[in-house]
């Protein structure tokens, strides 16, 4: 049975531009627009691997982020992190997340500033989906 | 009443990232969450003859208005803080007070009316609609020129205005969450000068004593919660006199309640509340009465 792809982005297009790379690469795409919308998505059916957007309404990737990142049964899913927002300004959020009294968490699988070609996307989820 | 999430409704022009910055000395009192919300008017994009909807133009000004909320979500996130976006297309109240609802959101700050006087008496005021709709505090974001060019915190010094009502006593409650980001209140009743005419100076002063005591109720109220408050009573026409007052008492903002939803009957009614957001120059946080 195929992979299940989540893509966390609010942007409709941009969520719909994964999806396409996704199937195209024989993978299960599925959608949330926020980070809430993906939590519940994740409890529900843990899926292969998450493609995050950091800048979302509800609830951001930095918060998902930091909730997979220290959730025992969730943390072995890996993240790409996907967005307009720099690689630094990510990292520095979770040490001022860390230094506000959270736990210390890894560096995301990968971190792709937006936008991204398909072939560059597709490269990324094979090389950890296979 | 804690201010957790603030709403930021900005156009870019009278409401940029260093007014969102004097607030965030919210923090020490509980903010933690900042959402931006940016709306496209939708004549800006609309339908016209030859053209259609206009797609293109409406591609622009949302990745415009990305770029603008990255450059100020990378500042916050760094800072510790949670960040949310919504740029959409439509009518601006209804698209406030629909983000304003989805967050759940302790507090929409705004800038003054872009909408002139003519154009307000066929389609009504946004602000009016919003503090009307809106179970929701809004502050009517201002700057202020006292010190330089930046705008300060808004939060130090505020004037608060009561006339005694439950969104007043509201007001009240909401004061005394924030005590940590404030170093003083003014609290000031102005009474109606009609009500005086026919009154003897016994009677007035008589007036005054009575809402004095009131004042300094309130005053104690404050004080016990560790914020410093002074009483002050004024004469005359509401606004004006609320204007003179935080002139008088050097104010950052003024604070006052508005009528709850169900006495908004009339759009083009002429409120406290309308009138101190169109004609202060004090940045200006309307607090609705609770609801139920």
């Amino acid at each position: 049975m195929s992979k299940k792809v989540l893509i966390v982005d609010d942007d409709p297009d941009v969520r719909m531009f994964n999806s396409t790379v996704v199937e195209e690469n024989g993978y299960i795409p599925v959608e949330a627009s926020n980070g809430e919308e993906a939590l519940q998505i994740i409890e529900k059916e843990p899926p292969a691997i998450v493609l995050l957007d950091v800048l979302m309404p509800k609830q951001s990737g930095i918060r998902l982020y930091r909730i997979l990142k220290t959730d025992k049964s969730l943390v072995d899913i890996p993240v790409i992190i996907l967005s307009g927002v720099a690689k630094r300004t990510f990292l520095r959020s979770q040490k001022a997340l860390t230094e506000f009294g959270d736990k210390p968490v890894p560096e995301p699988e990968n971190y792709l500033e937006k936008p991204v070609e398909p072939d560059e996307l597709a490269k990324e989820i094979k090389r950890f989906l296979g | 009443m804690e201010i957790k999430k603030l709403l930021f409704v900005t156009r870019f022009d009278k409401l940029r990232f260093d007014a969102l910055q004097s607030l965030m000395d919210l923090k020490k009192a509980a903010l933690n969450h900042v959402v931006f919300l940016n709306v496209i008017e939708r004549e800006k994009v609309a339908m016209r003859r030859g053209t259609g909807y206009e797609k293109g133009a409406e591609i622009k000004l949302r990745e415009k208005a990305n770029i603008r909320f990255i450059d100020w979500a990378e500042t916050l996130f760094e800072q510790g803080m949670e960040v949310g976006v919504y740029i959409v297309v439509g009518s601006f109240a209804a698209q406030v007070i629909q983000a304003a609802e989805k967050e759940t959101v302790d507090l929409i700050v705004l800038s003054p009316e872009k909408k002139g006087r003519f154009e307000q008496l066929y389609s009504g005021s946004d602000i009016t609609e919003i503090v009307h709709r809106s179970a929701t505090p809004v502050l009517v974001y201002k700057y202020l020129f006292r010190k330089g060019p930046l705008a300060e915190n808004p939060f130090e010094k505020p004037l608060l205005a009561t006339n005694w009502s439950s969104a007043s006593r509201r007001a009240v409650d909401y004061l005394k969450s924030l005590k940590a980001v404030i170093q003083e209140v003014d609290i000031v009743h102005v009474a109606s000068e009609k009500d005086l005419k026919e009154k003897s100076a016994m009677g007035i002063q008589k007036t005054r004593k009575e809402n004095r005591k009131k004042l300094e109720a309130l005053c104690d109220d404050l004080e016990d919660e560790g914020i410093t408050a002074k009483p002050h009573v004024y004469i005359g026409e509401t606004v004006p006199e609320i204007e003179k007052a935080a002139r008088e008492c050097r104010s950052s903002m003024i604070i006052a309640g508005s009528p709850g939803k169900r006495s908004w009957t009339n759009r083009w009614g002429t409120s406290i509340s309308k009138g101190l957001a169109e004609q202060s120059i004090f940045p200006i946080l309307l607090i609705p009465p609770a609801e139920g």
